[in-house]
């Protein structure tokens, strides 16, 4: 009898049991946990900001954003180096077909805040949940950008995918055309610009923000449009128009561009704190508080972001660690001074007292962005000097052409060294900055030249080591702007248009110390200007790509330095014009102008062929 | 209870032991897959370098979107690969100075062979030499067997080596080329027809033997050249 009552209790003890499960576990974070409050959401958001694919400081075009890596150190392994702009460690093939960038993890997240946040709508004021989903859009445009510049047509992917409830095949995204990429992410930043308001949060977007970002996408979008078009590859994925725009679109996109470059006028505007123009144009890179830095990256110590780009930008004569790899060209100095007057009329060697005498009189931008010979940094010079010539009785020409052998010159005339402790009549041989004899070795420049743009001069030698560099980059600054302003002005040609971007380039020469420009400006003007301004900062290698002259700029191309050398006889300094050490050859194939799909993803996805053009 | 756990073990390895014995029963590459690219217009083989074009392979036996697989060019013009997986594959010549061709599918077994007919951008006629004192000079014409949307000739370079492997690819280029290429940039006309040009390359060094022979680029996708043949040139 008792066994019966017991069993009747047990079960009604598992029945009620069944009630009191439904509770919400307390250590899973929710939707409603994040997206109801705004710590919440600047947390989901900042997840976000942290995976952009900014290319910064430690970005490396062969192997991506290198968060985490161990050789993100590595700061010399830029972008510049496959321009010519610097020379360094790669040919351009090394690093022209990219590093598998498939990003729709990241896109995913966005997506999944896109498409949940709204519910939560009321939890916030209007103004405040409009800027965080405008946020969101601006990030998801930035992402959809990063892939579109690199392989043209991807699959746009807004809504949220899920796996197991959709099937592979639903899963399995086509390819969409490039147009419609692009067309996409001006619908985005569109959105961003509409969502967002004007406030300038440090390291997050707002609505001039994304028109920047706006600028840029469109203008790349129109010159793809408008030389893509008679320069290409042929292939599946072009006819299908994953690989090219219609040339007809161009001009859309030009205006596009244009238009939402105008909209930033008068928020942000080019830093001129500093009376001095070099002086200036150096702390603009270094002045946290510059109204013209518009969306930028910060890193700190303490968190392990720290860069490294003073210990790898100059030797260790001025820094604590590091090494530098990577150098600016003479070709780059000669768009800002055409020649330089290193040649007497009769074809020799101009004499130097000093070699900072090269520098005087030349722009104060070019001063501000390279590191010249005779240049000071931290009470140090860079006392560039390949060698040391006992006499010197011939052209430069006639000398280079026999490769500094001429017959004047005896054996031994010219001392070089490979050791910077070597003494010739009691004088070292080489500079403490460099040169070598020859490009055996690294940290010393092979061009003669060091970069300066971002260089922290006010930071100790001591404190010059590896990731110990926290300056701040710069993703987009007004001045970009600007030059997007009048390249897209130059490209819809009408008079009223040439005449603003006249007036912009005249803005940022003002600012530069350059001779303003008068009467008619060219597309090449426009160019150059742009080059000029934004070297160093990984502008140039997509510039030339969408131009589509990388590949005859890049044809076998060899760059030059300018080599000093000290002459005994006369105890003057000459410089010789010559190529740079690791006597690169820059060559650019066509099929580069797109990056090919990752392998690993055509083979999970059949629905991404054809592959682009050449692949 | 140790004899019990002795035997378990003893039969687990059997069974591991066992279960390596299966065998890749797919057979390994080992078809041979080879020919020639025939120049349309004189029926010789395409004057080429090493990798000047190559023989794209996709094999479809198992997917209709394969990883393309790629042969490339022997100096002679002709291509060679004797580990192939037999199977059924679509076949095209590519990445070479000649106009597109189409795609061919093709079963690759044993010993297969097939030559493929192409019609170059461009040719080097009448080519002829001649070395004054460590001076080389080479005259030639150019000639277009089919002018219709022929990209615009960018140049004419010579190259130059020790070796009779001579080629964009394979040239003294600081010395003997890169000062010595002949800017075209511009459309093929008939006048470009008639000129007969010349390139002079001085200073050979003296009592070596080179190996010489001129090419002409178009500016189509792949920029690659059109061949001299290949000539000896004995420097005094």
């Amino acid at each position: 009898m008792k066994i019966k009552y017991l069993v009747l209790i047990l079960i009604g003890l598992a029945f009620g049991a069944c009630n009191k499960l439904d509770v919400a576990p307390l250590n899973i974070i929710k939707d409603q946990d994040i997206f109801t409050n705004e710590t919440g959401v600047n947390s989901y958001l900042a997840s976000i900001y942290g995976t952009m694919p900014i290319e910064d400081f430690i970005y490396r075009p062969e192997r991506g954003f290198m968060n985490g890596d161990g050789e993100r150190w590595q700061n010399f392994m830029q972008p510049g180096n496959l321009t010519g702009e610097m020379v360094g460690r790669y040919n351009v093939g090394d690093a022209a077909q990219g590093f598998g960038f498939w990003p729709y993890d990241k896109i995913r997240t966005i997506n999944y805040m896109i498409v949940n946040f709204p519910k939560y709508a009321k939890a916030f004021t209007p103004d405040k949940y409009n800027q965080f989903l405008g946020e969101a859009y601006f990030c998801r445009a930035y992402f959809y950008f990063a892939l579109v510049k690199r392989y043209g047509g991807v699959p746009i992917v807004k809504t949220l995918q899920s796996y197991p409830e959709q099937s592979i095949e639903d899963l399995s995204v086509p390819r969409n055309k490039e147009q419609e990429v692009y067309d996409f992410i001006a619908a985005d930043l569109d959105s961003a610009i509409s969502l967002m308001g004007d406030a300038n949060i440090r390291a997050r977007a707002n609505k001039y923000v994304a028109a920047g970002y706006k600028s840029r996408a469109m203008l790349y979008a129109g010159t793809i449009a408008k030389y893509g078009t008679v320069n290409y590859v042929d292939g599946d994925a072009r006819q299908k128009g994953f690989a090219g725009i219609p040339a007809d679109q161009a001009t859309r996109y030009f205006q596009a561009a244009y238009d939402a470059a105008k909209l930033v006028e008068g928020h942000y505007s080019l830093y001129r704190k500093n009376d001095n123009k070099e002086q200036n144009y150096v702390d603009l890179f270094l002045d946290q508080s510059s109204p013209e830095n518009m969306y930028v990256k910060d890193y700190s110590m303490s968190t392990g972001t720290a860069h490294s780009w003073d210990a790898t930008m100059t030797c260790r004569y001025m820094t604590a660690d590091g090494d530098a790899a990577c150098y600016p060209t003479l070709d780059l100095v000669e768009k800002f001074t055409g020649p330089l007057p290193i040649t007497n009329p009769d074809g020799t060697p101009k004499r130097f007292n000093d070699r900072s005498e090269l520098k005087a009189g030349l722009e104060p931008r070019l001063l501000a962005t390279i590191y010249f010979p005779g240049a000071t940094l931290r009470g140090k010079e860079f006392d560039v000097q390949r060698g040391i010539y006992k006499k010197f009785n011939g052209t430069a020409a006639e000398e280079l052409a026999n490769n500094n052998t001429s017959s004047w010159d005896q054996p031994d005339n010219l001392v070089v060294s490979g050791d910077i402790n070597q003494l010739y009549n009691g004088r070292r041989v080489m500079g403490l900055a460099g040169m070598y004899a020859t490009a055996g070795n690294d940290n010393r420049t092979r061009t003669g030249l060091y970069v300066r743009k971002y260089i922290n001069y006010k930071a100790d030698q001591a404190t010059c080591g590896l990731y110990q560099s926290v300056q701040t980059w710069i993703d987009m600054r007004y001045a970009e702007v600007l030059l997007n302003r009048a390249e897209a002005a130059m490209e819809l040609g009408t008079a009223d248009k040439t005449a603003d971007a006249l007036s912009v380039i005249n803005q940022l020469r003002d600012r530069a110390g350059a001779a303003v420009a008068t009467g008619n400006i060219t597309i090449d003007t426009v160019r150059t200007e742009r080059m000029k301004e934004l070297a160093f900062e990984h502008h140039h290698w997509w510039d030339l790509r969408r131009w589509r002259i990388a590949d005859k700029v890049l044809d076998n191309t060899r760059f030059y330095g300018i080599y000093p050398y000290w002459i005994e006889n006369e105890n003057k300094y000459i410089m010789l014009k010559q190529e740079e050490m690791g006597h690169r050859s820059f060559f650019f194939e066509k099929k580069w102008y797109y990056e090919p799909l990752p392998g690993g993803e055509l083979g999970k996805n059949p629905n991404l062929y054809p592959n682009n053009p050449g692949y | 209870m140790k004899k019990l756990i002795n035997s378990l073990l003893v039969a687990a390895t059997l069974c591991m032991a066992t279960s390596c014995s299966k065998k890749d029963n797919y057979a390994g590459p080992d078809a041979t897959f080879s020919g020639n690219l025939i120049n349309s217009v004189t029926g010789k083989n395409l004057l080429t370098e090493t990798g000047g074009f190559q023989i794209q392979l996709d094999e479809l036996s198992w997917s209709s979107t394969p990883v393309p697989y790629n042969i490339p060019a022997k100096p002679d013009g002709s291509f060679k690969d004797t580990r192939i997986f037999s199977g059924h594959y679509r076949v095209i010549p590519r990445n070479g100075a000649f106009w597109p061709v189409d795609t061919t599918e093709i079963d690759i077994s044993g010993n297969t062979t097939k030559d493929f007919t192409v019609t170059p951008y461009m040719e080097i006629k009448n080519f002829t030499w001649k070395l004054s004192g460590t001076t080389l000079q080479m005259t030639f014409n150019l000639f277009a067997p089919k002018t219709e949307g022929l990209p615009r000739v960018i140049d004419v370079q010579p190259f130059i080596n020790n070796t009779q492997f001579v080629g964009s690819g394979a040239t003294i280029y600081d010395v003997y080329t890169g000062p010595n290429i002949l800017g075209i940039n511009a459309n093929y006309s008939d006048e470009m027809a008639k000129t007969t040009y010349t390139i002079t390359v001085p200073n050979l060094l003296s009592g070596r033997t080179f190996y010489a022979r001129v090419g002409v680029r178009v500016d189509d996708s792949n920029k690659k050249f059109n061949y001299s043949e290949i000539v000896k040139v004995d420097v005094p």
